[in-house]
């Protein structure tokens, strides 16, 4: 842009002026807390005596890379996102798949479906704590008739990970939905009517049309999901608190905890930097993929 | 090499006062490595009729038989028959040369095979330089070459064709005209191709199918169809400028019938005389060709036509004169020879080959026998 007219500079002034309120205001919520955790990560800061007297330098990251606890929830978190967007997926897909099939009847299901996405986490939460009450709750009433030992949904370590996988499937497997079936019904007709008459089986058409075509959106869909379910901490916080242990002690309830229950914030601050780190890496990746699916 | 028969196949598409009969009933007997074109206007019925037969679409009603089998309820992946789209359908994310190769993969053609009909295909279409790219690379006319190959490596019983030289411009399209016909000479296979380009379906086909409303019209050796149309539909479609239709009047003109029109006299030769007598005093359609008016009398029964020059159409080799009728008559087009001293507005004397009119019933629009 090597020429710029009077007019031009004057409407860029002009956009600016409008988006300065925005900005300002983005930067005092946003950025301000960003750098101020960021600074706050190369001190050791309690909440006990605040202050920033005690610069450590990488101290506060070398502890945590070193901190049992942290690679236990990195460790727990990793397996929860896996298991959460890969089973999200499958079913998804295979939702969205059918949906796209379906002849009559798409926008009843499609409403349906989007109910749990329109729930608050909090509530979400709530209402499931309350089906899964080991004595109070309708599932384990309901398993009872048919003769199945109550089960304790959220007091056994293994069950309660788990538990809130399905949960968090609950919750949040219509946004796959949405986007795939988006993607679904965007393909091109016309290739599989030339793959029909090539031979093709619908399972076949699936693999080399389908899928192959399908790529952009997945690849989009799966990233979103991934960044949002590493964040994952409402569903946490209201069912089960980490617990029973550390069976549930996800990456983000973990650094809450070691902010305000530890009170050691530089650690913490140190800790959220690394996932943002993680996170703006994925984010990257996204913006990349999203380019891609433009073209 | 496969022969095809369509026994009153209908299509249908919804239910109930919404339902639309895009093919009604049709009768077709397409020979083993015929050459067979569908010609109607859009709308006539013609791909849902090719799809029907590679069986896209479902046959409401009626029988359609492959190579004397019903294949009404057959898989399209066990027809083996291969189709060529008007927008090619490609498949976007494989390569030319995947894209050739997949029909014959899912059918487990062994590899060296592939690569060997790949190849010589890719020779005959000279696409060989695109094989490793994708169709979003291509030219349309190398997309339209790329989906031709595609049919061509499967080697099937016979070949669909829709509209596949509509998307081309002028140029490319009577090449590829000109190619289609040589490869069907070549291969010999049973192809049907569908268009609504008069030029093409002259020029191309073994026997032309012309289709109106989800009907058949006429089904002939495009010679024959050009000669004897059936009726005014079939007279007004073929052939650029089209067959002059005139109103007109049959009346006893002394011994004989005329055809009487504004401006128009045309004696009945002895030969029609008994097939047009009942129509003596009833209106009647004339149909006269442009090529088959003249500046000077020819044939053996010549009736003189005086007009004026609307407008001159140079076209090189001859001239199209779209002339007017005295007395408020209609307007007719005559192909002349280039050479002439037309002008507009002037008064000329044009002969028309009564041998060659044709007459046509204004009620069912259908060609009087004679
Ligand atoms: N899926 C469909 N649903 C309803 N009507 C259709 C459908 N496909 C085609 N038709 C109708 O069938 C008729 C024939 O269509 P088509 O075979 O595509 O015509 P052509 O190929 O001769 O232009 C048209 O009137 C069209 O509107
Ligand atoms: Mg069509």
């Amino acid at each position: 842009m090597a020429h710029v007219t009077t007019m031009e500079r004057e409407n860029r002034r002009f956009g600016w002026l409008l988006t300065a309120p925005g900005l300002v205001l983005l930067a005092a919520v946003v950025l301000f807390p960003i750098v101020w955790a960021g600074i706050t990560s190369f001190f050791n800061y309690s909440l006990i005596f605040p202050g920033y007297d005690d610069f450590a330098g990488l101290g506060n990251y070398a502890k945590a890379a070193d901190d049992g606890e942290f690679l236990h929830s990195a460790w727990i978190t990793l397996l929860f996102v896996v298991a959460v967007v890969g089973i999200q997926f499958v079913a998804g897909f295979v939702v969205a798949l059918m949906l796209n099939d379906a002849r009559r009847g798409k926008t009843v299901y499609y409403l349906i479906l989007l109910c749990p996405l329109l729930i608050n986490p909090v509530v979400v939460g709530l209402m499931w704590r309350m089906i899964l009450h080991p004595t109070l709750g309708i599932v384990n009433w309901l398993l009872g008739t048919v003769g199945i030992e109550p089960v304790n949904w959220l007091g056994a370590p293994d069950m309660a990970f788990w538990t809130v996988v399905l949960v968090d499937i609950w919750h949040q497997v219509s946004f796959m939905v949405v986007l795939l079936l988006a993607g679904l019904s965007a393909l091109p007709a016309e290739p599989y009517e030339a793959a029909r008459v090539d031979g093709a089986t619908p399972f076949q058409r699936f693999w080399h049309i389908t899928l192959p075509m399908m790529k952009p959106v997945i690849v989009v869909t799966l990233l979103i999901r991934m960044i949002f379910a590493i964040k994952t901490y409402d569903i946490i916080y209201i069912m089960t608190r980490g617990g029973p242990g550390v069976a549930t002690d996800l990456i983000s309830y973990f650094i809450y905890r070691r902010a305000f229950v530890s009170l050691d914030l530089g650690e913490a601050c140190a800790m959220a930097a690394m996932l943002l780190i993680v996170i703006a890496g994925l984010t990257a990746v996204l913006w990349r993929s999203m380019r891609q699916v433009q073209d | 090499m496969a022969s095809i028969q369509l026994n009153s196949v209908s299509r249908i598409y919804g239910q109930g006062a919404s339902a639309v009969h895009a093919v009604k009933g049709i009768d077709l007997q397409i020979e083993d490595g015929e050459f067979m074109i569908f010609l109607g206007p859009s709308g006539c019925g013609k791909s849902t009729t090719l799809r029907m037969i590679a069986g896209l679409e479902p046959v409401s009603q009626g029988d359609l038989l492959i190579d004397g089998q019903r294949v009404n309820d057959v898989d399209p992946a066990e027809r083996d028959l291969a189709i060529v789209f008007q927008n090619y359908a490609l498949y976007p994310h494989m390569s030319v040369r995947q894209n050739m190769a997949f029909g014959l993969k899912l059918r487990g053609t062994p590899g060296p095979e592939i690569e060997s009909r790949i190849a010589g295909v890719a020779e005959t279409l000279g696409i060989r330089p695109l094989l490793d790219r994708k169709p979003s690379q291509l030219s349309g006319g190398q997309r339209q070459r790329v989906a031709l190959g595609r049919a061509l490596v499967r080697e099937p019983r016979a070949f669909l064709l829709d509209e596949p030289l509509s998307n081309l411009d002028a140029k490319l399209r009577s090449v590829m005209r000109t190619e289609l016909i040589k490869l069907h000479r070549k291969l010999g296979t049973t192809m049907i191709h569908v268009t609504h380009d008069q030029v093409e379906a002259m020029t191309m086909g073994t026997r032309i199918c012309i289709m109106r409303g989800g009907e058949i019209v006429q089904v002939g050796k495009p010679q024959d169809v050009y000669r004897d149309p059936a009726d005014t539909f079939v007279a007004g479609f073929l052939a650029t400028p089209p067959m002059n239709l005139i109103p007109a009047r049959i009346e006893a003109a002394g011994e004989g019938l005329a055809v009487i029109a504004p401006g128009l006299s045309v004696p009945v030769p002895e030969a029609y005389r008994a097939a047009y007598a009942p129509y003596t005093g009833r209106e009647v359609i004339l149909g006269i060709r442009p090529e088959d008016l003249f500046e000077t009398p020819e044939g053996a029964a010549p009736a003189a036509i005086d007009c004026s020059i609307e407008t001159v159409e140079a076209l090189g080799p001859e001239t199209i004169l779209n002339v007017k009728l005295g007395q408020g008559g209609s307007e007719l087009a005559a192909r002349l020879p280039a050479e002439g001293d037309w002008e507009v507005a002037r008064q000329i004397r044009l002969f028309a080959d009564s041998l060659r009119m044709h007459l046509f019933d204004p009620e069912t629009t259908r060609k009087i026998a004679r």
